[in-house]
């Protein structure tokens, strides 16, 4: 058996465990991420939804339902948060602008107006008004995005159609990555005697940060990205910049690899054995983060008999009695009950009435977070992912 | 103001089945149906083209009836019957005796049985409970009804006949004491149309009493609600039953890349808004559980209820399933007939005898049914089931649970010029696998935009409609692997597309 010794180890390899983990790394912890693959933020926009319905989400939090974690977080904690994430984005090359004070809009690929916070540079210019000429470049043969959809809402658009020989959304992304390919696109720019208006294209400008903004360099015009449907290229470059960062601070990661077995001594957890192909790992640490995500990324499994199970530590998770009321009968009325379900924890993010003096817990896993309801994933992924952190720190030291 | 001979009210297997059955005598007719084909209970059964096992105790006439008409459906529709065969389960617990009942009863009106035992039937369905007592092998199928529905129809437009799809009947024309005629009204433009004609047949299954109180009669009739959920994918190859008196949760049905299981029956007053219970999904997934074991583990991507129009026995009888599911013909004396009761696999038989009934009747004719003899027409359209001969030249798949191409669906639109997503998915079977049209009604409504069948709003509401009705049928089997998926398509359509509530 391999066996390993870190100050911390994060289960969960999604933002909020990335983000603490990178918190923890630059305050010269050692630190280890396990993670079961991929995170579903692969899937995501990419832009940072703090709190939607609001102008500004970093006030708006006070007025949220008074057990949402959002009060453990604070402005203060927002703000540091955000503020972490915007700075390590910068130096992974994928610039985010926005701002926790202000909320800001974005282009969905339904045509409707999505709020949002931080958004990547690419999509920096996607808050375009209706009376504005709008010209949407398509990819022909892409199966996961009708301009249709977004050119209804305009008065003036124009759609122009490249061919990239290839309709995925990923296939396109990995070609834009090749400057042969980029030079190409760019001579049938430049052909198509393109009409004036911001120009508008699937987010599909390379899986590499770097692409879009030598893109938008040579083609001299206002040019943003649409977030399409899964997968999603925004959310895959902030997933890898993410990823790429704690590489580099020095963190090791257990990639593809789940939570055997769990050890304790007393009340505390000692080590965790992990699963493998011929071995298993163990690795100890002092404290231990929790970042396993909701039900979606298999932190929370619902049972038929109404019981949700944590799936790590096998804390007590909280659920609405009853699966009748997990689900409302309108798909489009968010807040159903099951959105409360979750871990509950204390001021300093460890599990309530579980006595674990060293377990934090952060992310959409925690209990009344209501994601969908406030559109607060990512800023909730974030801001209770670095406090957690923080709290762990505390505890280190 | 439309005239012609026959008035069919009611796309479902018996209307459709009219429909052929008038086309190929020579008689000229119209359809309406309020939505699309097998819109009702046709659509929302378990597919089982019984081999009559399941009556043969209890309904020896019916259970006839049923191994003639599936000796006959899966000679003249191969494309739409897959013969799969079908065991009785006996599990510990369930009586022998019934089982001697159930060979004797089966051998009395024809139906074929091999007795096998426990080992014998694993190795069949590798799937089955281990511990089962032994089981009865039947020439159950399964049957896809939509398809169903529409090789019917196909043999009916050959033929001159004509169909009103989303049209709804809401008044009848009367003239010196008789139904002259019908009045619809197409549900997508409020366009009013007059139909004439000889003779009105009102097949609209559940909906028979509310056609027939709008003509001013009554039908002597019952509403049974049935619940089944379906499977992510497909645990057995053959259809399952239970061997015992028939019950809640006692039927398994393979059905292409999923399984079916049901049933409830529940006595309600309207066919129309109907609920799937917890309880239901939860009765028949544990029944069916008790067959096969990985039912209880296995992700349910919905769960549906349709309704059974059972016919009312002279004395009124209380228990739904001792009611007979028989067929009846009435004639309300005023130019309207009703043809009440029945089942998907003897919709032939009752099509006959309607048929039959108004040529003598109306027409004075007769003239002799091929509707058994003749394969049904179409069926070079369909895919059939080997998935090997849809895979050869496939590219640009927009729906990847069922292997449809955009091709697939681009050529429904121009066939039929639809609006509808319902009438690609029936036609295609796209957004029928483990996602639920999760990912691909987006793209499919897309390219109806492209075609320039509808506009963008027009879209997005289909889009909203589509994601509504599909949440009904997926809420009732929210928990596990089904929950996660679930969270994931209002991830898309909520977070990443904004759709809000309007």
């Amino acid at each position: 058996m391999k066996t390993g010794k870190y100050d911390a180890v994060i289960v969960g390899g999604g933002i909020s465990g990335l983000m603490a983990a990178i918190d923890l790394t630059r305050k010269g912890r050692r630190v280890a991420v396990v993670s079961k693959g991929d995170p579903i933020c692969c899937l995501s926009t990419g832009c940072i939804d703090i709190l939607k319905g609001v102008d500004s989400p970093r006030d708006g939090i006070c007025d949220l339902p008074e057990n949402h974690p959002y009060h453990l977080v604070g402005a203060g904690g927002l703000d540091r948060a955000a503020g972490l994430f915007v700075s390590v984005m910068k130096e992974a090359g994928l610039s985010y602008v926005g701002n926790v004070g202000q909320n800001r809009w974005i282009l969905s690929p339904g045509g409707t107006r999505k709020q949002t916070a931080l958004v990547p540079e690419s999509m920096a210019h996607g808050n375009v008004e209706e009376n504005e000429t709008l010209v949407v470049i398509i990819f022909k043969g892409m199966k996961d995005f009708f301009p249709g959809y977004v050119t209804a809402k305009f008065q003036n658009a124009d759609v122009y159609e490249f061919d990239p020989g290839n309709g995925s959304t990923l296939g396109i992304a990995t070609k834009f990555d090749d400057p042969a390919f980029q030079e190409d696109f760019f001579k049938w720019f430049k052909s198509q005697k393109i009409s004036k208006g911001k120009i508008a294209l699937p987010a599909v400008l390379g899986t590499k940060p770097q692409v879009f903004g030598e893109l938008a360099q040579k083609l001299d015009r206002k040019i943003f990205e649409i977030p399409t449907l899964p997968p999603s290229i925004p959310g895959l470059r902030m997933f890898k910049a993410l990823k790429t960062c704690l590489q580099d601070a020095g963190a090791d990661l257990y990639w593809g690899r789940s939570v055997e077995s769990v050890e304790k001594d007393g009340d505390a957890i000692e080590a965790v054995t992990l699963a493998g192909i011929g071995r298993s790992t163990r690795i100890e640490a002092r404290a231990f983060i929790l970042a396993t995500g909701s039900f979606v990324s298999g932190g929370l499994y619902a049972r038929q008999d109404g019981v949700v199970k944590e799936s790590v530590f096998d804390l007590p998770a909280y659920v609405p009695e009853n699966r009748e009321s997990w689900f409302g009968h309108n798909f489009f009325e968010t807040g159903h009950g099951i959105e409360k379900a979750g871990i509950r924890v204390n001021g300093s993010f460890q599990p309530e009435s579980t006595g674990i003096p060293n377990l934090f817990v952060c992310g959409s896993i925690l209990a009344f977070s209501e994601t969908m309801k406030y559109g607060c994933g990512h800023g909730m992924a974030i801001a209770t992912g670095v406090t957690a952190a923080e709290k762990c720190e505390d505890h280190l030291a | 103001m439309i005239k012609t001979d026959v008035i069919i009210i009611g796309g479902g297997a018996t209307g459709c089945g009219i429909a052929r059955d008038l086309a190929l005598r020579g008689i000229a007719h119209h359809l309406i149906e309020k939505g699309d084909f097998a819109a009702g209970a046709t659509g929302a059964c378990h597919g089982l083209l019984h081999s009559g096992g399941r009556y043969a105790v209890s309904d020896p006439e019916a259970a006839e009836e049923c191994i003639r008409e599936n000796m006959i459906l899966r000679k003249i529709g191969e494309k739409c019957v897959e013969q799969t065969g079908g065991l009785f389960v006996r599990l510990a617990g369930d009586s022998r005796r019934y089982r001697d009942k159930f060979l004797e009863s089966c051998d009395r009106v024809g139906i074929d049985t091999e007795l096998l035992s426990g080992a014998r039937a694993l190795d069949l369905v590798p799937k089955l409970n281990p511990s089962l007592e032994e089981a009865v092998r039947v020439p159950d199928c399964s049957i896809d009804p939509f398809r169903l529905c529409m090789l019917n129809a196909i043999t009916s437009k050959n033929r001159g006949g004509v169909f009103h799809r989303h049209h709804e009947v809401f008044e009848f024309i009367k003239e010196k004491g008789r139904l002259a005629g019908v009045r619809a009204r197409d549900r997508f433009t409020g366009e009013i149309k007059d139909l004439r004609a000889r003779v009105i047949i009102n097949a609209s299954g559940a909906w028979g009493k509310k056609i027939a109180n709008l003509a001013g009669h009554d039908l002597p009739m019952n509403l049974s609600k049935g619940s089944l959920v379906i499977t992510n994918h497909r645990l057995t190859n053959m259809v399952i039953n239970r061997l015992r008196p028939p019950s809640n949760g006692d039927i398994i049905v393979p059905n292409e890349a999923v399984c079916l299981a049901g049933t409830t029956s529940i006595s309600v007053d309207s066919p129309d808004n109907l609920v799937v219970g917890a309880d239901e999904v939860d009765i028949v997934t544990r029944e069916a559980g008790r067959m096969i074991p990985e039912f209880n583990s296995t992700r349910l991507i919905r769960a549906y209820t349709g309704v059974r129009p059972l016919l009312l026995a002279e004395k009124d009888a209380t228990d739904d399933r001792s009611v007979s599911r028989g067929f009846r013909i009435i004639n309300h004396q005023d130019g309207m007939y009703s043809i009440l009761g029945g089942k998907l696999s003897t919709y032939r038989l009752m099509a006959e005898k309607m048929v039959d009934t108004v040529l003598k009747e109306v027409f004075d004719k007769t003239v002799a049914c091929q509707t058994g003899d003749l394969p049904l027409e179409g069926q070079e359209f369909l895919s059939g089931y080997p998935l090997s001969t849809r895979l050869k030249d496939m590219k640009d798949i927009i729906c990847e649970c069922e292997l449809v191409t955009r091709k697939d669906v681009e050529s429904v639109i121009d066939r039929i010029g639809t609006k509808s997503i319902g009438d690609i998915q029936h036609r295609t079977r796209l957004g029928m696998g483990p996602c639920q049209g999760g990912f691909c009604t987006y793209r499919a409504l897309g390219i109806i935009q492209e075609k320039g069948k509808i506009t963008c709003d027009e879209s997005m509401g289909a889009l909203r409609e589509f994601l509504q009705k599909r949440f009904r049928g997926i809420r009732p089997a929210l928990w596990g692997d089904q929950l996660r998926e679930e969270q994931l398509v209002e991830g898309i359509y909520l977070n990443i597309m904004n759709m809000e509530q309007q």
